[in-house]
């Protein structure tokens, strides 16, 4: 079976890339969308001071 | 002359530092004239085996944003590396860690856990989590490493300039580009910021008075006019590089360091340390445990930017 990869997707905020699958007959048999990153905001948060809450989670997306 | 060739990328990172990028407006254009961009995922579309057939050093200047903290960030800073003849690590992240780095304070696996079995917006009754290789009924999906540590750009790679800031201020990029244009950059291994720190160019009046209490910010208004630690606030202006414009003392809010330590300070949270402890009014063991008890959050305060690239580097990890 044939992949094709499109990696990085690009011209948007986040990390990603696809990959399809095709048969002989090069018809799409199917897609995968896939994040290749992880930072863990929701763990970093956890006992952080809620006022400073403002000042840290804003960098989840600068865009 | 001709046009340089220019590559901007991010790896752990929020998107702020390419924005930040934009953010110069209409000069936008004198980068244009300037350079042709050869890399830029935020706005362009090229793709990495676009890179990949590059010819070594043929990129002139890359900028290079976020931490690395998983092999493919790892994988294309190898590669932009051997690309580019000047590698500029580019923001908060890709010079200290940044915000991302704040992960080190805890285990690989307890942010895996988090973030795709606990957290309550999941749906994931068979505690599924990412896997490097994934057997499919069509073939096989991979994915990057994720590594237990979150890394500056220049623990993997040489890095020939650092540009701090979160993101980095358009005056900062202009200076950049401006050297670029007159092929007067600084001495390799530069942080192209202020010499001082945010201290000296702050204009707020400092008293050399000591304090009694440290305040959370949302406790007091502070008098706009008067050094914001002196008030009783946790700020990190004595302890970070300037150059920053002073953009959060200026709004009355403390600074929290992101332009890293000074030139000649190896760790800024102990530099801050230092200077809280001088300032605290202590005429005993109880008010050096009291002054300890109203700083909430110590780590995430003073290493908020810089955990990576400090001497604490992470938590202990417990290996078995």
């Amino acid at each position: 079976m044939k992949k094709i990869s499109i990696d990085p997707i690009t011209r948007l905020e986040g990390h990603g890339k696809i990959e399809i699958f095709l048969n002989d007959e090069g018809d799409v048999v199917n897609t995968y969308f896939q994040i290749p990153e992880l930072r863990g905001f929701e763990k970093f948060c956890e006992g952080r001071p809620v006022e400073e809450m403002p000042r840290i989670v804003p960098r989840i997306c600068g865009v | 002359m001709a046009k340089l060739k220019l590559a901007l990328y991010w790896a752990g990172a929020c998107g702020g530092c390419d924005v930040a990028v934009l953010d110069v407006n209409e000069k936008i254009l004198d980068v244009a004239n300037l350079a042709d961009i050869v890399f830029w995922p935020i706005a362009l579309d090229f793709k990495y085996h676009h890179v990949e057939a590059m010819p070594d050093k043929s990129i002139d200047v890359c900028l290079f944003n976020g931490c690395v903290r998983s092999s493919e960030q790892e994988h294309i800073a190898k590669l932009l590396r051997n690309k580019s003849q000047v590698l500029v690590a580019f923001g908060s992240c890709a010079c200290f860690g940044g915000i991302p780095a704040l992960a080190n304070f805890a285990t690989r696996a307890e942010i895996m856990e988090r973030a795709y079995i606990e957290a309550p917006s999941n749906e994931n009754p068979n505690k599924t989590l990412p896997q490097i290789k994934f057997k499919v009924d069509e073939g096989e999906l991979t994915l990057p490493e994720l590594y237990d540590d979150v890394l500056t750009l220049a623990q993997v790679v040489p890095v020939e300039y650092f540009v701090p800031g979160c993101p980095p201020t358009v005056d900062l990029i202009l200076k950049v580009v401006n050297a670029l244009a007159t092929n007067s950059l600084p001495p390799v291994g530069a942080v192209i910021a202020s010499e001082k720190t945010l201290c000296d160019e702050c204009d707020r009046k400092k008293e050399n008075k000591k304090i009694t209490k440290i305040y959370r910010t949302h406790e007091i208004i502070p008098d706009p006019e008067k050094c914001l630690l002196e008030q009783g606030l946790l700020c990190m202006g004595s302890a970070t590089r300037g150059g920053c414009g002073s953009l959060c003392v200026k709004v009355n809010i403390p600074c929290r360091g992101c332009f890293g330590p000074p030139a000649g300070v190896a760790d800024q949270g102990a530099k801050l340390v230092s200077a809280v402890a001088s300032i605290y009014e202590t005429k005993g063991t109880e008010d050096i445990e009291k002054m300890v008890n109203e700083v909430v959050d110590p780590a995430g305060t003073f290493y908020r930017f810089g955990m990576s690239s400090s001497m604490l580097k992470r938590k202990h990890l417990q290996r078995k």
